[in-house]
C-alpha cells in the first residue's frame, strides 16, 4: 500500500523526467547515437506535454487550481531573452539614470546603452501585462470547471483533465478575440521587437569596429540584388516584346514587298494579269489589315470564349 | 482560489495513471523502432526551377484524361505536403486517378538571399513563370489554377492580373475577408507594428510562424494532443501517420521579409483584397475582373480560415460561374481525412470536367 494516496501521481513524474533526460541525452553530441531517430524533436514535445499533465493531475488531487497552462510561451518566438524577477526592482530604480544625458567621446554609444535598457523595461512592463493576462484566462477557466457539476469518483483522471482543456480552451479563445488582448499581444510583440532592433545596432557597431561584415551591409546588397533582378525581368519581358514587334513589323513589310513586286511600273498601264495579281495582292493588304481586325476579332473571340465558358 | 479535491477513488486514480505509465513505457520501444519519415509520395519530376522554387510535374499510374493540366499553387508558410501526405492520404494521388494531370508549385525555403522578394517577385515573377512553363508544354493559352490557403490568395491576385492565362480557378481555404470576428490570428496582427516586426526579423523564422499557430489552440496543440499519442503509441502504422503530421507541421519554411511584410499590412491588416485595393507590382488587384469559372472550397471548422473569411468571395469575383464548396471538416482535415480523400477530389475533377 503506498503512504500517500497520490504518490503514483509523483510515480508518474519521475517516470516523465527520466524520459526527458533520456531525450536530452539523444541530443548530447557527446552521447547521441551516429544517426539520431526521426522521433527525436517530437520527444521534447511529447514529454513537455506528459509533463504538463502529471502538473495538472497533481494539483487538482491536491484540490488546487490547475497550474498555469498558458504561460509556457512568449510570442513572438515562444521564448525570450528572459526577465529574472529582480528585474522590475533595478528597473524602476535604474531608470531616472537612464533619462541622463550622455556627454563626450562616447555620448553616441551611451545614449544607444541607455536606449537598450530603457527598452528591456519597456518590454519587462508589457511580459507582466500579457501574463496577467493569461492568468486571468486560466482563472476563468478554473471557474468554470468549478461551476460544473463536480467530477465524481466515477470520472477517470483524463476524463476531467478533457474537460478542462475544453473549458480553458473556451475561455482563452474568448479572450484571445478581445481588443484588450489584441492590444497587450501586440504591446509586448512591438516591444519585444525594438529590443531586438537595438541590440541589432550593438551588435553591429562591435562588428564595423572590428572589421567585420554586418547584416545590415549584406541586406542592402540583398536588396539592391533582388531590385536589379526585377529590373533584368521586366527589360527581358520587354526585349520580347520588342522581339514580338520586330518580327510582326518584319512580316507586314514582307507583305508590302510583295505588293510592290506585284505593280513593277507603275508609270505604265497594268495588264491584266497583273492587274489581277495586284488586287490579290491588295488582297493580301487587306488581309494585312485583317490581321489586325483578326487580331481584334481573335481577341474579341477569346474574350467571347471566356464568356461562353463563364456562361457554362 | 482552492478548488475542491477532486474526489478520486485512489486505487481507481493509481490503477488509470498506471496503465497510462505503462503503454508511454511500452510506446517509447515503438517510438524507437520508426524509420525514416518521408512526405510527398506521389512519383514526380521536377519540370522548372528557379532560386529556391520547384515546379513539380506528378505522374499518376494512368495517363491523365484531362485536357487542361492543373496547376496547384501551395501556401508560403508550410511545405506542400500536406497534399501528398502519404499513399492513403494525398489528394494529389486522388486528382491523378481522376484524370488530372497535376503540377505543383513548391516555394522551398528561403533564406537570406531571399530575404527582399516581394508580392510582386512571387505572383508576377515565380507564379508567372511556372503558368508559362505549362502552358507552354502543353501548348495552351491558360491553365487550370487550384490555389491553396496563401496560394490560393496569390491564385486570386494571379487570375485577376492575367486573366487570359487562367482558365478555370479553384481555391481551398483561401481567405478573401480576413476582417470576420472569428478570425484569431488576423485579430492579433492587427496592432503589431509590421515594419518593425521585419526590420527586426528579417525573414521571418518558421518558428514564429508555428508558435503563433499552437498559440491558437495551446493547451490543445501542445499538451492534449501528447497525450493522446499514448493511446496510439501500441499501434506503429498510426504513430507513423502522427510523426508525419508532426514533421509535416514544424518542418516549415522561413517567411521572406518583405512578401511577409506586404502580405501581413495589405491582407491581414489592412484587409485591401476584399476592398479591391491591393496592389501587386504597382497594379490594382481587382476580384471583378476574375470571371472565369471559380471552385470555392473551404473547410466548415477551419480555426485557420474561417468559412467567414472565405465564403465572401462569391461576391467579390466577377464570374457568373461560381460554385462554393462547403467541406465539414478542419484546415488540414480537409487534405488528409478519410472522407475528404472520398470527397475532395472527385468534387474538383467533377467540376472542372464541366468546363
Amino acid at each position: 500500500m503506498a503512504d500517500k494516496p497520490t504518490d503514483f501521481i509523483e510515480q508518474y513524474q519521475a517516470f516523465v523526467r527520466q524520459g526527458v533526460e533520456a531525450w536530452a541525452k539523444q541530443l548530447d553530441p557527446k552521447t547521441a547515437p551516429a544517426e539520431s531517430s526521426p522521433v527525436t524533436d517530437v520527444m521534447g514535445r511529447l514529454f513537455a506535454g506528459l509533463g504538463g499533465f502529471g502538473d495538472w493531475m497533481r494539483s487538482i488531487a491536491g484540490g488546487e487550481p490547475p497550474t498555469a497552462a498558458f504561460t509556457g510561451g512568449m510570442p513572438p518566438f515562444g521564448h525570450g531573452p528572459g526577465v529574472p524577477p529582480e528585474f522590475d526592482d533595478w528597473a524602476r530604480a535604474a531608470n531616472d539614470t537612464l533619462s541622463m544625458p550622455a556627454f563626450g567621446l562616447t555620448r553616441e554609444q551611451q545614449e544607444e546603452q541607455q536606449a537598450l535598457l530603457r527598452a528591456w523595461i519597456d518590454y519587462a512592463g508589457h511580459y507582466q501585462r500579457y501574463q496577467a493576462l493569461l492568468q486571468g484566462v486560466h482563472e476563468r477557466a478554473n471557474a468554470a470547471l468549478r461551476e460544473q457539476a463536480p467530477p465524481t469518483d466515477a470520472d477517470s483522471m483524463r476524463s476531467v483533465y478533457d474537460r478542462w482543456v475544453n473549458l480553458a480552451e473556451e475561455s482563452y479563445a474568448e479572450a484571445a478575440l478581445s481588443e484588450e488582448f489584441r492590444e497587450v499581444y501586440a504591446a509586448l510583440v512591438n516591444a519585444q521587437m525594438r529590443l531586438r532592433v537595438l541590440q541589432q545596432r550593438q551588435v553591429e557597431r562591435m562588428a564595423v569596429q572590428a572589421g567585420m561584415p554586418t547584416r545590415k551591409e549584406v541586406d542592402s546588397l540583398g536588396e539592391r540584388l533582388q531590385a536589379a533582378r526585377r529590373d533584368l525581368r521586366h527589360m527581358q519581358g520587354l526585349a520580347a516584346e520588342v522581339a514580338a514587334l520586330k518580327a510582326e513589323v518584319a512580316r507586314l513589310r514582307g507583305a508590302r514587298v510583295d505588293v510592290k513586286m506585284a505593280e513593277p511600273n507603275r508609270s505604265k498601264r497594268k495588264p491584266a494579269a497583273t492587274a489581277k495579281k495586284v488586287a490579290a495582292a491588295a488582297n493580301r493588304a487587306g488581309g494585312m489589315k485583317a490581321v489586325a481586325k483578326t487580331k481584334a476579332a481573335s481577341t474579341a473571340s477569346k474574350r467571347a470564349a471566356t464568356t461562353k465558358g463563364k456562361a457554362r | 482560489m482552492s478548488m475542491p479535491p477532486f474526489p478520486f477513488d485512489p486505487e481507481r486514480a493509481r490503477a488509470e495513471v498506471e496503465a497510462f505509465r505503462r503503454k508511454l513505457e511500452a510506446g517509447l520501444e515503438t517510438l524507437k523502432r520508426v524509420g525514416p519519415i518521408e512526405l510527398g509520395i506521389t512519383p514526380r519530376e521536377a519540370v522548372y526551377t528557379e532560386d529556391k522554387l520547384t515546379l513539380w510535374h506528378f505522374k499518376g499510374e494512368k495517363a491523365p484524361t484531362a485536357k487542361v493540366p492543373l496547376l496547384i499553387c501551395y501556401a508560403l508558410v508550410n511545405t506542400p505536403w500536406m497534399i501528398d501526405l502519404q499513399e492513403d492520404r494525398s489528394m494529389v494521388r486522388n486528382l491523378l486517378e481522376q484524370g488530372e494531370d497535376v503540377y505543383l508549385v513548391d516555394w522551398g525555403y528561403p533564406d537570406g538571399a531571399d530575404r527582399w522578394l516581394t508580392l510582386e517577385d512571387y505572383i508576377d515573377g515565380y507564379l508567372d513563370r511556372c503558368v508559362g512553363v505549362v502552358r507552354e508544354r502543353h501548348g495552351i493559352e491558360a491553365v487550370n489554377l487550384l490555389g491553396i490557403c496563401q496560394g490560393g490568395v496569390f491564385s486570386l491576385c494571379y487570375a485577376a492580373l492575367h486573366p487570359e492565362k487562367v482558365r478555370n480557378l479553384v481555391t481551398m481555404v483561401t481567405p478573401v475577408d480576413f476582417h470576420t470576428p472569428d478570425n484569431m490570428l488576423s485579430h492579433w496582427a492587427r496592432n503589431v507594428d509590421i515594419d518593425l516586426f521585419v526590420d527586426a526579423t528579417g525573414n521571418v523564422p518558421a518558428d514564429v510562424m508555428n508558435f503563433a499557430y499552437l498559440t491558437l489552440k495551446p493547451l490543445r496543440l501542445n499538451q492534449q494532443k501528447y497525450i493522446g499519442l499514448v493511446d496510439i503509441l501500441d499501434n506503429p502504422k498510426e504513430v507513423e501517420n502522427f510523426l508525419r503530421m508532426e514533421k509535416w507541421i514544424f518542418d516549415s519554411p522561413d517567411q521572406a521579409g518583405e512578401a511577409f511584410r506586404e502580405f501581413a499590412r495589405d491582407f491581414f491588416q489592412k484587409n485591401l483584397l476584399i476592398k479591391g485595393e491591393v496592389r501587386i507590382g504597382g497594379r490594382r488587384v481587382d476580384l471583378k475582373t476574375i470571371t472565369q469559372p471559380v471552385l470555392n472550397v473551404y473547410a466548415e471548422q477551419d480555426h485557420l480560415v474561417p468559412p467567414a473569411a472565405s465564403a465572401p468571395l462569391g461576391k467579390a469575383v466577377g464570374s457568373e460561374d461560381y460554385t462554393a464548396l462547403a467541406f465539414q471538416g478542419g484546415h488540414i482535415g480537409i487534405y488528409v481525412s478519410g472522407r475528404a480523400q472520398k470527397q475532395v477530389p472527385p468534387a474538383i475533377h467533377a467540376w472542372l470536367a464541366d468546363r
